[in-house]
């Protein structure tokens, strides 16, 4: 018998800083779907316009790189086995944030992109302090493996997007550049970058620009990433292990190639994008392969909740890889039933994938960020509650079976610019939204009476959940 | 302070009050705890996780620890985790596959 000599207990960053960014994340998302249930036009006209711009990005930098930067904060160290390098950084990053996203969704809903471009600058500030912290932790990270592929892949990837963003906004300023502006000096010099920047961006066309801007950011961070924390967190949850190492690895790499080609391709408008879209495909034809036999090999009968949020969301790259090649399809012309299409891609990636897995994914991590800091010291000492007692499964039930018909509403009222429909589906949403913020409450709640100690031989009361 | 008399028997008993939260069960009936020694008032355990990376690796380990302490006649626990051989769901106890509802071996 060998006794683990590296560093096997990884104490996990704090646990508060975690739970900020998810709390706030969840009100992001709360404000999201009530704005489209109250604004459901939004969804039923072509998406270039202000408002979608705003709450799109409300709800992508709001809600999804808010919670998913929090959980890399503390999944990083857990998943990987090395400490985060600074909690200190990862205070001032979440500053930063708030005030960045909350300024640019304000200042795109008003559409003044010159206060975008610096409230933008604020939030890039942020970023760049999240990707510094965490590649200072994957420096030390003990055995590299394709979760750890992966989430170095989403870095670069949320890198170039917020590069990426703030040129876009760069480039619908290029007519306030000051005349009278600094020529020379280092000042003269990035002002002459920026205006040459802008200029070039600005003759190519806007709407491309935002397509690759939005696939940079949705599949190289958020996908990639996705998959890459699958192949740690459903056997870890399942009981399960990677079945096929080189095919978990091919997913993760034909993802990544097919978006490095269709991002040139997408701004280009040219007819490889077809290309690049089916190698992204495939990659996540590898993904759900690898994940089926993950699945069919796991130890635990039962899924709970949590991991079907999950898993369902995932079952919906399928549609989404469906639209997605279509919407690649070379020489496609842009009319009302395209544009319909792209506005349920758009909503099937974000809030089908995307929101259905952070869900799925905080009904673990919440639970036990709550549970670690409230009854942590006192396991072996008194009876604690499992993870499972934080919270009502029932409502957690009633919430997925909420979002599921939110999103079949929402998709039905999109394909039919139905605003009714949307209204409904949104609707939805919305509740299965509360549920989740009540069940936040109810295990927030224990930091305020954290339960009496039980007697050591009581048992915990769950039982496993039934299929 | 926990009056059972030390020995092996009452320190596996000790340890089953011992949960994990995630699964819901004790360390024992999951199969967790490979090796128990008393000897002079001195209780050393070698148990693993069910995966590596474990989250929740100091908390259990730090209470199996303090458990153990609260039986009469323990002067030191020591708690080690070992990762060989690697932990795999057929080390749990039939109680343990009823209460974390896992398929059988």
């Amino acid at each position: 018998m060998v006794s683990f000599s590296g560093s096997p207990a990884v104490k996990p960053a704090s646990t508060r800083l975690p739970l900020l960014f998810a709390c706030t994340g969840l009100l992001a998302l709360a404000a999201g779907v009530t704005c489209l249930t109250l604004r459901p036009d939004l969804l039923a006209e072509y998406h270039y316009n202000q408002h979608v711009v705003a709450v799109t990005h409300l709800m992508v930098l709001g809600w999804i790189l808010t919670v998913v930067m929090g959980s890399m904060y503390q999944l990083v160290p857990v998943a990987l086995e090395a400490r985060l390098h600074s909690e200190r950084l990862a205070a001032v990053q979440y500053l930063l944030h708030l005030v960045g996203f909350v300024g640019m969704v304000w200042m795109f809903w008003v559409w003044n992109m010159k206060q975008v471009g610096h409230f933008g600058s604020i939030l890039a500030a942020g970023v760049g302090l999240f990707v510094y912290n965490i590649i200072r932790t994957l420096r030390h990270v003990p055995r590299w493996n394709v979760t750890a592929t992966a989430v170095s892949a989403a870095l670069v990837w949320i890198t170039l997007t917020i590069v990426a963003g703030l040129s876009l906004a760069t480039a619908k300023c290029v007519g306030d550049f000051e005349s009278g502006a600094p020529q020379a000096g280092s000042v003269g010099t990035l002002l002459s970058a920026l205006k040459s920047l802008a200029g070039t961006l600005a003759r190519l066309d806007a709407i491309s620009m935002m397509h690759a801007h939005a696939h940079l950011g949705a599949v190289g961070c958020f996908a990639v990433l996705i998959v890459g924390v699958s192949y740690k967190l459903v056997p870890m949850f399942t009981l399960s292990e990677v079945q096929n190492t080189p095919r978990a690895v091919l997913s993760v790499l034909l993802l990544n190639i097919g978006l490095a080609g269709s991002i040139p391709a997408m701004v280009w408008q040219s007819p490889w994008k077809l290309l690049f879209a089916v190698v992204m495909a495939t990659g996540l034809v590898f993904f759900g392969w690898e994940l089926r036999a993950i699945l069919r090999a796991r130890k635990r009968r039962v899924l709970d909740w949590g991991l079907r949020y999950f898993l369902t969301s995932l079952v919906m790259f399928l549609p989404v890889s469906l639209l997605g090649l279509i919407l690649a399809w070379p020489g496609l012309t842009l009319n009302t039933f395209t544009g319909r299409l792209e506005n349920l891609y758009g909503l099937l990636g974000f809030l089908g994938i995307i929101t259905f897995a952070i869900l799925g994914m905080l009904y673990k991590i919440i639970p036990f960020l709550v549970w670690f800091s409230c009854y942590s010291g006192l396991i072996g000492k008194t009876r604690v509650p499992t993870l499972s007692e934080l919270y009502s499964t029932r409502l957690q039930a009633v919430g997925y079976w909420f979002y599921l018909a939110g999103m079949v509403a929402t998709s039905v009222g999109i394909l039919s610019a139905g605003e009714w429909n949307i209204r409904v589906g949104c609707g939805l949403l919305v509740v299965a939204v509360a549920t989740m913020l009540i069940n936040v409450v109810k295990m927030l709640s224990h930091f305020l009476h954290t339960s009496s100690p039980l007697p050591m031989t009581a048992q915990p009361r769950v039982s496993p959940q039934p299929i | 302070m926990n009056s059972l008399a030390l020995n092996e028997s009452a320190v596996w008993e000790i340890l089953r009050q011992v949960y994990d939260p995630e699964l819901a069960c004790n360390i024992v009936d999951l199969g967790l705890v490979y090796r128990v020694t008393v000897e002079n008032g001195r209780v050393h355990v070698q148990m693993t996780l069910t995966t590596p990376g474990c989250p929740m690796h100091e908390s259990i380990r730090v209470g199996a620890e303090r458990a153990l302490l609260d039986l009469e006649g323990v002067q030191e626990a020591i708690v080690e985790v070992v990762w060989d051989p690697a932990w795999n769901p057929s080390m749990m106890t039939e109680a343990g596959r009823e209460a974390t509802g896992y398929t059988h071996f």
